[in-house]
């Protein structure tokens, strides 16, 4: 039967189309289009067309005050907000010469790593989602609501905390959170297992992303790859060891990597990610200090920073999430520079990598690399 | 390399002028003239700045000039470089690093189209995130966003009308 | 209420057991336009479970009756936002999420952020908080029940009645051909 259906279509050609995947995509991850070229079912040309959540905030920031920026700057990146108010507080204190109080670094620390794991599990259901595994959604969706009620708790607030703030964080913990922290951590490393089975040993997804974009280590570079990414080509690099910023320095960790560089390894390499998170909050809540959890620092609403720059960088769950911050000696930033960790992996090497790719592909690619549009569109 | 080491290697090594300054220990930033840009990144390339982090840009709008930075980063020396160059705000232009890197091309679209840097070589000048865009490159300091926002979004009174 | 003639039937009562099966069923457009859109899932998912109200997502806008606006709208995503209200068929329902869709919210000064989407598409429901919680997204949906259900959810035949005046404000924004601010030169 195919072979009389090959027969008759031997001289009939693929039309070549548009194919504007996304921004009103099933398949598309957030508010964010690819313009594709497509004959049949393979890709011959993308062009990103970003600029959907453009809010220009590099123009907002300086506008606002130093502090007043703290409420502004989370709303940058959805999944994982914090990096944002660490990357700032840090270049604020850099700037201004400030030294943070051990237990705020811890408290920073933990929280960043529960909003990368909140960020993973993101993925899980971002994989699952892209493979029509939708248990996988089903499943993360609610076990990252388990570290949102913490969150909640914290702050007050479940994605938006603005809790980390220049010299330290805004208040200490209350009473009892570190212990359910410590329950809520147990009940992830008993479910990591339970995903383990679910999404690593499921032969059909193993063969769907094995092989879905693969990169080498000297291209990944090349095209400014960072974080999980990268590391998944075999590169042993996370800025949390190599340039320590919080409590890094003096928690011990290895950097775990894979060297296929393909989907899969990119997926197995979050995975053992998340479980280094969930390593370095348990290390972290042992070795949790006593004492003042933010430094003195001037009246917020008139405080000035000296005149200088910095280029501020931290590992989030996506890469290399950085600031470049000037400052020209007044009460605001004289300029905000914003490098999202997806930035070249989404306008870039999206247009190299997808070519030849299969139509639906593109949302498996972009899941297992985490594109996240607002890093481009800031 | 320490830090220490790759400055006086640089500094012996990349002959034009220069002006080199530490940030922290872990990044210094290195000033140079407009037309040595390529220079000074082919060179540290060479020595395994490998990664460009980021293309940005500076409005000193009392000085009249725009301040353009490429961040560079190695992952075998472990140290952040933020190479800068001045030029005329009256004049934006500055040859395009493509050549180098492919994933400048993006970069310097981008700064084009909030600064209004021309980037001699690099055609693309498409826009890229702004829909429709009149008036002047948005990022420039003597663009005012708030005069802007309120004069084409903030029209409260002609609600009335509707009911 | 008590039908009593055919015509009555027709104009009153077949709209009115409309809307009853209506509110039962409505399908959300699966388009995230802000940041909001993050707690969609959650209430999507288990934990709180959007379709115990018969609620669930949809991809075509063509067979959807809710366009939700999550959070802020640049100008570039409004131009998507009004191709896909109009492609969407009648009965149809906006949601606006947060601050933002009001008055501009954190982003009031912003050059690329629309500071009200009342002038650009008719919203029959705002759900404050920024940005809102689960909790406060189902009782947004109950509400918009039961103003669908006494017939006060009407934005679409607003929308057709004043379709001059939306699509005047929308070429103001979206198609213009001089610059806003004066330039100084």
């Amino acid at each position: 039967m195919t072979e009389i259906l090959t027969y008759l279509g031997k001289d009939q050609q693929y039309e070549k189309y548009e194919l504007f995947f996304g921004p009103n995509h099933p398949g598309m991850h957030g508010n964010f289009s690819y313009i594709l070229t497509v004959e049949g079912h393979t890709i011959k040309k993308v062009d990103p067309d970003p600029g959907l959540l453009h809010r220009g905030f590099e123009k907002l920031a300086e506008r606002r005050k130093w502090m007043q920026n703290i409420a502004l700057i989370p709303r940058i990146c959805v999944p994982e907000p914090d990096i944002n108010e660490v990357i700032y507080s840090i270049a604020v204190e850099k700037l201004m010469g400030v030294e943070v109080p051990l237990r705020a670094q811890y408290i920073r620390t933990i929280i960043l790593e529960m909003a990368r794991i909140g960020s993973f599990l993101f993925g899980f259901g971002g994989i699952g989602g892209a493979t029509g595994l939708y248990t996988a959604s089903y499943w993360s969706f609610s076990d990252r609501d388990y570290l949102l009620d913490l969150f909640e708790w914290l702050t007050g607030a479940r994605v938006y905390h603005m809790f980390i703030i220049p010299g330290g964080v805004r208040r200490d913990l209350p009473s009892g959170w570190t212990d359910k922290l410590s329950e809520t951590v147990d009940y992830l490393q008993k479910r990591l297992y339970e995903y383990d089975r679910l999404i690593y040993n499921n032969p059909l997804i193993v063969k769907r992303l094995t092989g879905i974009g693969k990169l080498t280590k000297e291209e990944a570079i090349e095209y400014g790859i960072t974080g999980p990414n990268l590391r998944a080509t075999g590169v042993k690099y996370d800025t949390r060891k190599m340039v320590p910023y919080a409590a890094y320095d003096r928690i011990d960790f290895e950097i775990p990597i894979q060297t296929e560089g393909d989907g899969l390894a990119r997926a197995i390499q979050k995975r053992e990610e998340f479980q280094l998170s969930l390593d370095i909050i348990k290390k972290a809540i042992k070795d949790l200090p006593d004492g003042p959890v933010r430094a003195k620092m001037p009246n917020p609403l008139k405080f000035k920073v000296p005149k200088g720059e910095v280029y501020v960088k931290i590992e989030s769950s996506r890469g290399e999430h950085a600031y470049y911050i000037v400052s020209d000696g007044s009460d605001k930033p004289y300029r905000m520079a914003v490098r999202g960790g997806s930035y070249t992996a989404g306008l870039v090497l999206a247009q190299k990598i997808l070519v030849g790719m299969r139509i639906e592909d593109v949302a498996l690619w972009m899941a297992t690399m985490d594109i996240c549009p607002p890093d481009f569109d800031r | 390399m320490e830090q220490k080491e790759l400055i006086r290697y640089i500094e012996e090594n990349f002959k034009y002028n220069k002006k080199i300054q530490k940030i922290d220990e872990k990044q210094f930033s290195i000033t140079v003239e407009k037309d040595k840009i390529l220079n000074i990144l082919s060179f540290l390339k060479l020595i395994d700045f490998k990664q460009l982090a980021l293309i940005t840009a500076v409005d000193w709008i009392k000085e009249n000039k725009f301040e353009v930075v490429y961040i560079l980063f190695s992952y075998s020396h472990v140290q952040q470089i933020l190479v800068k160059t001045f030029i005329d705000r009256d004049k934006p232009e500055i040859e395009t690093i493509k050549t180098l890197w492919e994933v400048a091309s993006m970069y310097e679209r981008d700064v084009h189209e909030f600064f209004g840097i021309d980037f001699i070589g690099n055609d693309d000048k498409r826009p890229l995130i702004l829909h429709n865009w009149k008036d002047k490159p948005p990022l420039r300091k003597d663009f005012d966003s708030l005069k802007y926002s309120n004069k084409i979004f903030g029209k409260f009174k002609k609600d009335e009308e509707n009911d | 209420m008590l039908l009593t003639s055919t015509k009555d039937l027709k104009d009153k009562g077949f709209e009115e057991i409309l809307n009853f099966f209506r509110k039962k069923s409505l399908w959300m457009l699966h388009y995230c336009t802000g940041c909001g859109a993050v707690e969609l899932p959650p209430t999507m998912t288990s934990r709180w479970d959007m379709e115990r109200f018969g609620m669930g997502p949809m991809a075509t806008p063509r067979q959807a009756d809710l366009l939700l606006i999550t959070g802020y709208l640049s100008v570039k995503s409004l131009k998507r936002v009004i191709y896909t209200y109009e492609q969407m068929q009648e009965p149809k329902w906006v949601i606006a999420f947060g601050s933002c869709p009001i008055n501009g919210g954190i982003y009031y000064d912003s050059y690329s952020v629309i500071n009200r989407l009342a002038l650009y598409l008719p919203v029959d429901l705002s759900i404050e908080g920024c940005m809102p919680r689960p909790e406060a997204i189902i009782d947004g949906f109950t509400k918009l029940m039961k103003q669908i259900d006494k017939g006060e959810a009407i934005g679409y035949k607003k929308y057709k009645e004043n379709y001059e005046w939306y699509k005047k404000n929308q070429r103001e924004v979206l198609e213009r051909t001089t610059p806003v601010l004066e330039q100084e030169e």
